[in-house]
């Protein structure tokens, strides 16, 4: 199997504080990836590091490609769509991602807001948190990008539509294509993981696979994952 | 379906689709659903369903047809064993149970009647209530 992702010893600071240390960390392809941890923990900032919209010391391998700026060309990753004004109709956004990527695929498109019920004609002030989500989700998703880059699609979300997100992707990951998945709350999406990956103390604290994890512990992802924290003050 | 998290996932389709082929939903020879589809209906990873499918090709309970998909067994004797090899497996686990509260197998098959009596007449008073 081939890696999409490949970094090595990769460390960020922001403002003299150190939010990732060494971090070492391969992706194969064709994978769901849980990336677990707390709030603040350096999720997004991993995410971020990995499209190339920030810049830390280290190398990053998308693709075996380790220029950053080439990193988003094989990279989806869910834009919180700050850039767009809140007067701004889903299709004018809808518009523009296929001007600047060149693998937006429309039809992909359509199908996805048929399927998550997005009506495009709305505009972006005019919707709800969890509509918002979809939207981002749908823009992500019709991409067809090597790695797809989530990062927590389910909060503040309600569960109907937390269940056809989850659908939604195991219905339109391109077979070898990876997705990461960023979350504090693991229980709903375990079953479609394939790994997790735990982001703790600066680094990459632990990275198996979930049936293995559930087989050699005999314990749920949830349960192995808070059992890290034990002992250590939790946030929430 | 609802999946129990300690389980290894693609145990729990392996164990979902024995069932739906001991109930009869699944019959020899039906074919079963691509495994993206499986995938969206149980809510569960593609590359899980490959696996519990890809391990029940290997046991010989599906046979996969290159280019047409995967399909139940038409062999009744491996059907029959299967079906041995589930009700041994739950055998198992109340035996062990059963042990484990120091009964010896007399009391063992004792209690076991006795619950069916009980149970059966119990589940005639439902049906005719």
């Amino acid at each position: 199997m081939t890696n999409v992702l490949a970094i090595n010893q990769l460390t960020y600071k922001h403002n003299l504080k150190t939010i990732l240390k060494d971090v070492d960390l391969t992706l194969e392809t064709g994978k769901i990836i849980g990336l677990l941890g707390e709030n603040g923990a350096g999720k997004t900032t991993l995410m971020r590091l990995i499209t190339g919209s920030a810049k830390g010391s280290g190398t990053i391998a998308v693709c075996g490609d380790s220029v950053a700026a080439h990193h988003k060309s094989h990279v989806s990753f869910t834009e919180q769509l700050r850039g767009f004004k809140p007067n701004t109709r889903i299709d004018r956004v809808a518009n523009f991602y296929r001007t600047v990527y060149p693998d937006f695929d429309g039809q992909r498109f359509e199908e996805l807001i048929t399927f998550l019920q997005i009506d495009t004609s709305l505009k972006l002030g005019a919707l709800s948190k969890g509509m918002k989500e979809k939207v981002v989700i749908a823009l992500t998703l019709a991409r067809q990008a090597q790695l797809y880059l989530l990062d927590e699609p389910f909060s503040g979300i309600d569960s109907m539509s937390r269940k056809r997100i989850i659908s939604s992707i195991i219905k339109w990951k391109p077979e070898d294509a990876t997705m990461v998945i960023s979350d504090h709350y693991v229980s709903e999406i375990a079953p479609i993981l394939d790994e997790v990956v735990i982001v703790k103390d600066q680094g990459i604290y632990a990275h198996k696979p979930s049936d293995a994890i559930r087989e050699e512990f005999g314990i749920g992802i949830e349960a192995y994952y808070e059992s890290l924290y034990e002992g250590g003050v939790k946030h929430d | 379906m609802k999946f129990d998290d300690k389980i290894p996932i693609y145990y729990q389709i392996k164990n979902y689709l024995y069932h739906e082929m001991m109930t009869g939903a699944l019959k020899p020879g039906d074919k079963l659903p691509a495994v993206r589809q499986l995938a969206v209906d149980l809510t569960v990873n593609v590359n899980t369903v490959q696996r519990a499918l890809g391990e029940m090709i290997t046991e010989g309970i599906l046979e996969s047809q290159r280019g047409k998909g995967n399909f139940v067994t038409m062999n009744e004797q491996r059907i029959t064993r299967l079906k041995e090899q589930l009700v041994m497996e739950q055998l198992e686990r109340v035996y062990e149970q059963l042990h484990a509260l120091n009964l010896t197998d007399e009391q063992i098959i004792t209690s076991l009647k006795q619950y069916i009596a009980q149970r059966g007449q119990r589940d005639d008073q439902r049906v005719s209530d």
